[in-house]
């Protein structure tokens, strides 16, 4: 194991040097005590994790099966799974039309017309699959690795392999996530340090314009009494210092008021976007009121992005129409695509003409993806079999359809990549080996991808 | 093949990290039931060259070699292989083994996932952990072509892409001429250094009963008279480490009273303290705290951490455990009572199977029922055996210090429990009902014990009523509005058509409300239609819309539109007249045109969501029916009734090993039985009950090795912060080792002898010399002898754990609601917590001792969750205390610091005297003494300011809750 990851854990398990930990990792790259520890050089600093909430159908997105156009209507010509979520109808053909983009050709619906701009920066993995049929174990499997216990979140892991690059930030925060469906667990760090946990920003049912960190302001004291306030508080922990010399936590607490103060104004600081310019904010859909509240995340991403914020996600979870059509799928999807596809795109192309796309690694997808058999007349049931999810910038090739599922899009087939498969190929994107990022808890050292995982080598860039 | 045999069953913590795939060093072929070889571990990691035995005795699980050839010149000779053979080896089958199979079942490597390696002959006819690989000449009964087949989705090889056709079918020939193989080498798999047999196990410390302790002799004036401080003194003597001096009488008091209630001391009690000089003042404090109310719900929630207490399922789906109460109740009353540890043990375990049961023992059982399950797993023997897991790992955790999740897929990697001992427990546990019939839509509902109703059976029915016609009246409101909507834009249908011929698709919604506006149309059905339009170009129905469109004809538009919805509803209704039974025109062209405008889903699509669709007064309306429902479902009574368990009506006597954990995948039936390292002989198992009362019964017995010795050292850990094994859950080989044995021993002894009596235990401690030390340490040695503070030469300082901090400053500012028991969860049982739309209706209002606080797994209240509450779905005998800037953030800017500040400023400007006096009175409530000149004379300075007298006391008591003395205990 890597020294600097063993020491974490030594410290992160005696009394003494737990408060000192969390305090030199809250202040990051400023001691040097948690600059970037990784296993192996990075081709990504930080992710953006775009999820939507409900399971996207793969065959009506980025995997088009003419088959299933052919076969509309037909008995499914394949073995069901033999455990399923819902009665499975007959096969459905997609109600889009799929068309070539770009330089690559890749075919997108005409669900996403302007992420399909961008679809020589994609790598649409294809053969994506997990385990769990139901909402919460996809969530939790793909959030945690685990849809059995409560275990870190991805963003958890990277936050413990890499620290932090801003000292004024939380090192993961979630956008307006949902707390449905794993809810908290889905950014909680579990075991690992507290600071790993994930900051939410809001909820999913909060617009994002609303969308704060809990406590991050005093209701209504000013900055200036609120100084004064907190120099009086400093001048009694001295004292009760003085004391205790030799208790460390003391001297960590009275740190941790400043850096909380400071987090007061860095916050709001990095959730205005007064100074974006117009053309931006069209860019990401701040415009048009379909994309305002979507558009506003991706922005407030980029904006977390540029402060060294490390893992950023961003969640779309419709409080009534989530991506989760058991019926009404044209309507349903139509809705979300609309809200969705112009923040996405605006967001790939903002951080690529800023540079930053080089080295942040975007990630699109849900939980699970949708069956292209029908349930009742025009839905989709889950998936979890085979789906699609797709990155971009940070290291992976652009422009390539990786992996397949059969010919009807019900499983993967070719060059599966199991969550776990994502997960280790995330890490090792960021520089971190999935094998060696370990943490050791209850007598057993555990890892996002528990024994699993393999790196899909062939899509690095 | 490791994926091969889960199928979706990853059975996910007992096989997380420690063994990785390339550790899983099983025999291949050897089921792990069979062929095992107890006690002749100790291999290592080497190749090792297997001489030909028929060694197939007991072994322990890994694969300590020995066993592997057994039998096999029978089958698989060495003879010579033909040239015309090994060419097709050479040729057809090597590479394709090299290429897709030896990442992950290559021996030479390491590398032997589900126990195969494929590296050798004898390898693949060994097989893996799901059995021999190949029939030697049948392709069809070979394992090996099952998988690369790829059509049983549960046992599948390669996993990642099935292999080409041709290499498939090379491998069944290969199988047909007899499976020749030149790798005769019997080089298997490398050994992993593993777990203890059970016979070394009974070796280890933990697992030795106890034997008599005798007191260490001190040469000490004055002699130590309270035998902790023998050993405690005795140990610092070894060490070299001289103790602090005693604490003051204020620290001391402080000290305790938070320790045993879990609330500041009062200057009331504290001058009663101060004053009683006699030798039993120390005595009559500790009595008086112990006879508390408030003990019980420290000390019980203390317990509550180990029992992983919550009040909502919140792993998946988030149910409301509505009844989980009278556990959390039943649990602080045992505490105040002082039950005996060994009765409080078997009613958690099996207080329904007790002759003397009743509703007090059938709650205890909710021990077993708390687990945060997957409550929508749609695989039901899946479900049922992670249930069962959860159940062993935290029963194994909470009073046996053993992991023995550890064991569901393998023999444990380092204690002496094997995979057949887990499935011997998880065999009594399969006798126990978890679920009841009952579910929510996919979520499976929890088994609960119906209590007696008191006759409230008849108004329950009328709530249940009431709660279905609210919610049947938001739903009704909202198809009916709906419809209303509907109806509207299908009269005005051609507007919408000609409405959208005066925008693109990728107008934002803005300008399309203008647009509607001059038409009076709905803005998001009318931007729906200008898409729809664009995405059914090709459709016939919309044909004529992009001829008009091009041409900009509005008026041909709207005329030949018109036309055609005219004529076919008008047809319709007149042919619905004849036949009410109609469902589609007979003439195709028109009914394109009817089926459109009465399509749902078609150009007139109305928003799926009511903030889209409806006006103000309808949403209004919508989310106040809905609230309602939702508020008269929270507020609506229970039927009365206890989580727990019961046995199920047919016992079964056995339970197959689940070979790497996968319900799939079943191995050799294995009889219920107590682990192999706890005895050689065999347990008796009634035929008509579980066996979980016997099970109690033995792990609640005066000399089982691991219960007293675990119990003893978590009450050790409540009082120092440490404890005498440092890792509470862990008492296997790798855990801590005890910093004093002879100690821990001994306490264990006196705790049993004394009748199990908790509060006796605590009284010994608190009245020890050890525990009255000050957390000064007497010099600089300890830094260099004993950095971490195991031997105790000065008292460990600590921060006041979530409910402390809290609970303190409600108490504080006078506003502390000590009102004890009852349903706390403002929410029906097995109501969700969120649904969908993620409004969290939590509401944590209430003033009451935060051990009565709502436990809301998935969403702890923030002053929990921040303050390192423990994770509420595992057993926490260990709080960490963690420095992070969000609590400050909170302490400083939470209404609940900010209005127990104004209310505490009250107070102090409600009190008698003046500005001194208060400021004398604050320190005293807020740290327990009086405050020095020089703190006073700060406290004086930063109240002169220009705010109104109570902000600037207000700010004041702010800051001293915000400050370190307030938090931390010394």
């Amino acid at each position: 194991m890597n020294p600097l990851l063993q020491r974490r854990q030594f410290l992160g398990t005696t009394a003494l040097g737990f408060g000192q930990l969390a305090f030199h990792s809250l202040l990051g790259s400023e001691t040097g005590v948690m600059s970037p520890t990784s296993h192996h050089p990075a081709r990504a600093k930080r992710v953006i994790f775009l999820f939507m909430k409900g399971g996207p159908s793969h065959v009506d997105t980025f995997d088009p099966k003419p088959l299933l156009d052919r076969d509309h209507g037909k008995e499914p010509p394949f073995d069901l799974p033999r455990v399923t979520f819902a009665k499975q109808g007959n096969l459905l053909k997609s109600p889009w039309k799929f068309r070539q983009y770009g330089e690559s050709g890749l075919p997108v619906s005409d669900l996403f017309p302007n992420v399909a701009q961008c679809v020589d920066d994609l790598c649409i993995i294809r053969s994506a699959h997990g385990t769990n049929p139901a909402h919460g174990g996809a969530a939790l499997k793909l959030h945690t690795g685990s849809d059995t216990f409560v275990r870190p979140s991805m963003g958890s892991w990277v936050v413990y392999g890499l620290g932090s690059e801003n000292r004024n930030l939380p090192s993961f925060i979630t956008i307006c996530p949902t707390l449905a469906h794993g809810g908290v667990n889905n950014w909680g760090s579990a075991f690992l340090p507290q600071r790993c946990q994930g900051t939410p920003m809001g909820t999913a049912s909060t617009p994002s314009v609303n969308a704060k960190v809990n406590h991050i302001a005093h209701p209504s004291l000013g900055q200036d009494v609120q100084r004064r306030q907190l120099d009086f508080v400093q001048q009694l922990n001295r004292r009760s210092l003085e004391e205790n010399p030799h208790a460390e936590a003391l001297t960590a607490r009275l740190e941790s008021f400043e850096l909380a103060y400071r987090m007061q104004t860095a916050m709001p600081d990095a959730q205005d976007i007064s100074g974006e310019t117009e053309a931006t904010r069209k860019l990401y859909g701040l415009d048009n009121p379909v994309t305002e509240n979507f558009g506003r995340q991706c922005l407030l991403a980029r904006r977390f992005c540029e402060r060294g914020v490390r893992f950023i996600q961003v969640t779309h979870s419709d409080t009534e129409v989530q991506w989760d059509q058991h019926s009404d799928l044209y309507q349903g999807h139509t809705k979300n695509a609309a809200e969705v596809d112009k923040p996405i795109a605006g967001l790939l192309k903002d951080l690529k003409s800023r540079g930053l796309l080089e080295d942040t690694l975007v990630v699109w997808g849900g939980e699970f993806g949708r069956t292209p058999t029908a349930q009742g007349t025009n839905g989709r049931d889950h998936n979890p079999h085979g789906f699609t999810i797709w990155m971009a910038g940070g290291g992976v090739k652009g422009g390539l359809a990786y992996g397949a599922t059969d010919d009807y899009g019900y499983y993967a087939e070719r060059d599966k990549m199991h969550v776990h498969d994502i997960h280790a190929t995330i890490l090792h994107l960021l520089g971190l080996n999935h094998e060696r990022l370990t943490f050791r808890h209850a007598g057993r050292d555990f890892r996002l991808t528990d024994v699993h995982g393999n790196v899909a080598k062939s899509i690095l860039a | 093949m490791e994926g091969i045999s889960q199928g979706r069953n990853e059975a996910g913590r007992t096989i997380d990290g420690i063994c990785q795939p390339s550790e899983l060093h099983r025999i291949p072929g050897i089921p792990p039931s069979r062929h095992r070889n107890r006690g002749s571990s100790g291999v290592g990691f080497t190749n090792v060259i297997i001489p030909h035995s028929s060694g197939t005795t007991r072994s322990v699980g890994l694969l300590s070699l020995a066993v592997l050839s057994f039998g096999l010149n029978r089958t698989f000779g060495s003879e010579a292989i033909s040239p015309e053979h090994l060419d097709f080896f050479e040729k057809k089958i090597r590479p394709v083994l090299v290429e897709h199979c030896y990442e992950c079942h290559d021996a030479g490597q390491g590398k032997i996932k589900g126990g195969l390696a494929l590296t050798s002959k004898n390898a693949i006819a060994h097989g893996g952990d799901s059995g021999p690989m190949l029939t030697t000449g049948d392709p069809e009964t070979s394992l090996l072509i099952k998988a690369v087949r790829y059509k049983d989705r549960d046992f599948q090889m390669p996993p990642r892409s099935p292999l080409p056709t041709e290499a498939v079918r090379d491998l069944e020939k290969w199988i047909t001429m007899g499976a020749p193989d030149p790798r005769n080498e019997e080089v298997v798999a490398k050994t992993s250094s593993g777990g203890m047999s059970p016979e070394e196990g009974r070796n280890f410390w933990s697992f030795q009963k106890r034997s008599e302790i005798s007191l260490p002799s001190l040469p000490s004036d004055p002699p130590v008279t309270n035998p902790v401080d023998a050993f405690i003194r005795f140990a610092q003597r070894e060490k070299g480490l001289t103790p602090s001096l005693p604490a003051e009488k204020e620290a001391w008091i402080r000290r305790v009273t938070f320790d045993l209630t879990g609330l500041p001391p009062t200057p009331e009690e504290v001058d009663v303290f101060l004053k009683d000089t006699s030798p039993e003042a120390r005595e009559k404090t500790v009595d008086r705290l112990l006879d508390s109310p408030h003990y019980g719900v420290r000390w019980g929630r203390h317990w509550l951490d180990v029992a992983r207490y919550a009040d909502s399922n919140g792993l998946d789906e988030n149910l409301a455990f509505g009844n989980a109460w009278r556990y959390r109740d039943y649990v602080f009353k045992a505490f105040n009572e002082d039950k005996p540890f060994d009765r409080f043990l078997i009613e958690q375990l099996a207080g329904d199977l007790l002759p003397g049961r009743n509703e007090e023992t059938l709650v205890a059982t909710g021990f077993l029922a708390l687990g945060a399950r997957v409550l929508a797993e749609p695989d039901r023997a899946k479900l049922e055996m992670d249930v069962i897991d959860e159940q062993l790992d935290t029963l194994g955790k909470t009073f046996l210090g053993l992991t023995l999740g550890c064991a569901r897929c393998h023999d444990h990697k380092f204690d002496p429990i094997l995979q057949s001992d887990y499935y011997s427990l998880a065999a009594i546990f399969r006798n126990t009902s978890n679920f009841d019939e009952t579910k929510t839509g996919a979520i499976h509902h929890w088994f609960e014990h119906k209590l007696e109703d008191h006759g409230t059976a008849a108004e329950l029915k009328d709530w249940d009523k009431k709660i279905e016609e609210a919610r049947k009246a938001a739903s009704g409101f909202k198809s009916k509005t709906e419809g209303e909507i509907r109806g509207k834009a299908r009269a005005k249908a051609v507007d919408y058509l000609v409405a959208a011929v005066g925008f693109d698709p990728d107008t934002s919604l803005d300008r399309v409300e203008e647009i509607a506006a001059d038409f009076d149309l709905h803005p998001r059905i009318l931007y729906h239609t200008r898409r729809h339009l664009g995405v059914n170009r090709d459709a016939p129905v919309f044909k004529a819309w992009w001829e008009y469109q091009a041409k900009g004809d509005l008026e041909g538009l709207r005329a030949f539109y018109e036309d055609k919805f005219e004529k076919a509803v008008l047809l319709f209704s007149d042919l619905q007249k004849k036949d009410p039974k109609i469902a589609v025109l007979p003439d195709a062209d028109l009914e394109v045109y009817r089926a459109e405008l009465f399509d749902n889903a078609g150009f007139l699509a109305v928003p799926a969501k009511p903030e889209h669709a409806f006006d103000e007064i309808a949403l209004a309306e919508y989310d106040r029916l809905e609230e309602e429902a939702r508020v008269l479902e929270s507020a609506a009574p229970d039927h009365p009734a206890a989580m727990g368990v019961a046995d199920v009506p047919k016992i079964v006597d056995t339970l197959p090993i689940h070979i790497r954990g996968s319900h799939l995948n079943l191995g050799d039936s294995v009889p219920r039985a107590f682990p192999a390292v706890f005895s050689s002989g065999e347990a008796a198992f009634p035929e008509k009950a579980s066996g979980r009362l016997e099970l109690a019964k033995w792990m609640a017995d005066p000399d089982h090795p691991l219960t007293a010795r675990v119990i003893v050292n978590r009450v050790w850990r409540w009082h120092f912060g440490q404890g005498l094994v440092g890792s509470m859950e862990n008492f296997g080989p790798l855990g801590e080792t005890p910093s004093h044995p002879e100690l821990l021993d001994w306490l264990a002894n006196w705790f049993v002898d004394e009748g199990w009596s908790i509060k006796k235990l605590n009284r010994l401690i608190l009245l020890s010399e050890t525990y009255g030390m000050s957390s000064t340490p007497a010099g600089e040695r300890y830094a260099e002898i004993d950095p971490e503070n195991r031997f105790l030469s000065f008292f460990p300082i600590r921060r006041l754990e979530a409910e402390e901090v809290r609970d303190a400053i409600l108490a504080v500012s006078g506003r502390l609601d000590g009102e004890q028991g009852g349903k706390t969860i403002p929410l029906r049982n097995r109501q969700m917590v969120f649904n969908h739309t993620s409004k969290d209706h939590t509401s944590y209002d209430s003033l009451r001792r935060t051990a009565y606080l709502p436990v809301v797994r998935n969403n702890l209240y923030d002053w929990l969750q921040l303050f390192d509450f423990p994770d509420p779905t595992m057993p926490t005998g260990h709080r960490v205390s963690t420095t992070i800037a969000p609590q400050a953030l909170i302490m400083l800017n939470a209404p609940l610091a900010i209005d127990s500040s104004a209310a505490f400023a009250r107070r102090l400007l409600s009190s008698a005297g003046n500005d001194d006096d208060r400021i004398h009175l604050a320190w005293q409530l807020a740290f327990g003494r009086s405050p020095s000149a020089a703190e006073a004379e700060s406290a004086s300075s930063f109240l002169v300011s220009s705010a109104d007298l109570e902000e600037r006391w207000t700010l004041f008591c702010h800051s001293l809750f915000a400050s370190n003395q307030f938090i931390y205990l010394n």
